[in-house]
């Protein structure tokens, strides 16, 4: 269909005219087709839909590229919201209380009152997670988190540091206000927590850093922590303000731990050896090895300095190691020197974090085997409380190395709490009576009296015991008297270089 | 039946022969209320019966792209034949067979004896 002359047609004029308009983005803009509705039209139409359809995928497509971006902001939110919450307890965790530790810090410098951050750690939580397992152990942090929250303000953030360490953020708060805070939080976590039919407690050791104008984020919560870590020291459960004065004991602390690792490698320990004596004829019948550490610079070191610190760092499963491979090997050394002589023991302490140590069994195996020394001439000294731990994985290693062959001694019996009961199950066959005990013996009847009731004790048990820190003839002459056998102490023997150990045993005793 | 027109409705419908026969006014500018407006009537009067249509589109002025759309919403019509006769209504007839998918068989034709044949057909 035609209209006839189509050059000279206006409509095709509108066209390019309207086509110069959509061309140019005005996709609003249409042609009047004409009532012929001839090919002409139908071009119109065409191109009028065609400018339509282009429309409609543009906003669509506007549209889809909105609602996509609307949904990955979303995304993004949840995201940094899961990226900033702890997952347990829904507290805020390390990243958003460093944020907005940042903006209290900033915000408080119209204020003049900058923010102040509490560090917490549950005590004895791993006894919580050791003996009720995780999901207690999970339930109990839930519930700290709960009490928490409620003995802060509503404008303080409460975070899970990781573990059982909590942190508050304190803002807008005097010292007062803080330390109150601070007081409520252990408040809260004084009442017992029930799991299931079990009833634990869940009180923690907190440290305070009240912010100065300028401090770092960072610094606060470090501060707050080493607070914390005074508050462990003062016997826990208890709230410790810093003090700059910390900061130079736990530098003390990081140096020596940082040389201590050196110590091993470059040769800087070394073992002396204390007799342990018949009372009776003096007779030696065993060496205690006690660990030296001569520090290039600062001389010799006694292990009261630095094996508390290698228990904290872990540094003693290594120190550990050191002793038990030196000590064995200089029993094979001695035996070489004087093979008939090896009629004695040599006595090693074992911390207790070494008990857990996954290759000790082997290792004491192997470090026997290698030296050519027989199991029963190795006695392990373990302190008290690890002994009285039943059911535990260390009773099950005491166990294997009681079947190894080595002797197993309690030491420092008397200043841990052990039941009496207990005694006759020990897996142990010598029991070393701490030298506290027998401090005051010589001047105090009752005291006297006392010790002579443990060293009974022992007896019935079944054990023998030896008496540690004698330094007097007095005290030498009373324990004899009250049956006592063995013993060690300054009076007798102070500890020996190696090269001095086989002298002494050939010696007569010292002193009788 | 006879033609059925609301007031001011656009279009008219009736039923001849099982087939339904929609007729839109000539010049009509189609919307999409228009065109839902037209559809419950299709619906309305299939009852429970699928029925081939014949949507008579010839002179209709403008469909809009949102009553185009309408149409793919399945309905009681079991085949469309559109009709028309001017270039102008092939052009907007294919513009709603290409762009939009129509929900039962669906073809343009401008002969109504060859569109009566294809929906009896159908039927």
């Amino acid at each position: 269909m035609s209209s006839g002359d189509d050059a000279d047609d206006p409509r095709l004029q509108q066209l390019v005219e309207g086509v110069v308009r959509l061309a140019a983005g005005d996709l609003d803009a249409r042609i009047e087709p004409s009532d012929l509705r001839d090919d002409i039209d139908a071009v119109i139409t065409g191109v009028n839909l065609l400018a339509e359809e282009l429309s409609y995928i543009y906003s669509n497509l506007e549209q889809q590229v909105s609602d996509r971006t609307a949904m990955l902001r979303q995304t993004q939110a949840e995201l940094e919201q899961m990226a900033k919450t702890d997952d347990l307890t829904g507290l805020a965790n390390r990243t958003l209380l460093n944020e907005q530790i940042n903006e209290a810090i900033l915000a408080s410098t119209d204020s003049g009152k900058p923010p102040a951050v509490l560090v917490l750690d549950v005590d004895s939580f791993k006894a919580v997670n050791d003996a009720l397992g995780h999901g207690a152990g999970d339930a109990v942090l839930i519930e700290v988190a709960r009490r928490l929250k409620r003995a802060v303000r509503a404008v303080d953030t409460v975070a899970r540091l990781g573990g059982d360490e909590f942190a508050i953020l304190i803002i807008e708060a005097t010292e007062e206000e803080v330390l109150n805070i601070a007081h409520r939080a252990s408040a809260q976590l004084q009442d017992s927590v029930q799991v299931g039919t079990e009833t634990v407690w869940a009180m923690a050791s907190i440290g305070v850093r009240i912010g100065t104008p300028g401090h770092p984020a960072e610094s606060l919560i470090r501060d707050a922590d080493i607070a914390m870590y005074q508050a462990k020291a003062h016997g826990r459960n208890n709230i410790q303000l810093f003090h700059p004065d910390m900061l130079d004991s736990v530098r003390e602390r990081s140096r020596i731990t940082a040389e201590l690792r050196n110590a091993v490698a470059g040769g800087e320990l070394a073992l002396r050896y204390q007799p342990v004596v018949e009372l009776a004829s003096g007779t030696v019948i065993g060496f205690e090895a006690l660990l030296r550490w001569h520090h290039p610079l600062r001389g010799l070191i006694m292990p009261d300095s630095f094996i508390p610190i290698a228990e904290e760092t872990g540094l003693i499963l290594e120190l550990g190691r050191w002793v038990l491979h030196e000590g064995v090997a200089q029993l094979r050394r001695w035996s070489e020197t004087e093979p008939e002589l090896t009629d004695f023991c040599l006595h090693i302490n074992l911390s207790a974090a070494e008990l857990l140590r996954r290759d000790l069994l082997e290792d004491v195996r192997e470090t026997l085997a290698r030296n050519h020394v027989a199991p029963p001439r190795l006695v392990l000294e373990i302190t008290e409380t690890v002994l009285m731990s039943k059911g535990t994985a260390e009773e099950q290693v005491l166990g294997e190395l009681r079947d190894l062959g080595v002797g197993l001694q309690i030491d420092d019996f008397g200043t841990g709490y052990s039941s009496i009961s207990y005694l006759r199950t020990l897996p142990a066959d010598t029991v070393k009576v701490d030298r506290s005990l027998i401090q005051d013996m010589a001047s105090d009847p009752q005291q006297q009296k006392f010790v002579a009731a443990i060293l009974q004790l022992i007896y019935s048990a079944g054990l023998k015991a030896i008496v540690e820190g004698i330094e007097t003839a007095e005290q030498a002459i009373l324990l004899q008297t009250m049956g006592c056998l063995y013993g060690q102490g300054y009076f007798y023997d102070r500890p020996l270089p190696p090269e001095m150990v086989l002298g002494r045993l050939r010696s007569l005793a010292h002193r009788q | 039946m006879g033609p059925v027109a609301a007031d001011g409705a656009k279009e008219t419908l009736e039923t001849v022969d099982g087939i339904l026969h929609l007729r839109w006014q000539p010049g009509a500018h189609i919307q999409i209320e228009d065109a839902h407006l037209a559809m419950a009537k299709v619906n309305d009067a299939c009852g429970n019966e699928r029925r081939g249509m014949l949507v008579d589109m010839a002179a209709v002025g403008s469909v809009s792209r949102e009553a185009r759309s309408v149409w793919s919403i399945p309905c009681s019509a079991s085949r469309i034949a559109l009709l028309g006769k001017s270039p102008v209504d092939r052009v907007l007839a294919n513009f709603f067979l290409g762009v939009h998918i129509p929900p039962c068989p669906t073809k343009f034709f401008t002969s109504r004896s060859e569109a009566m044949k294809w929906l009896t057909a159908g039927v």
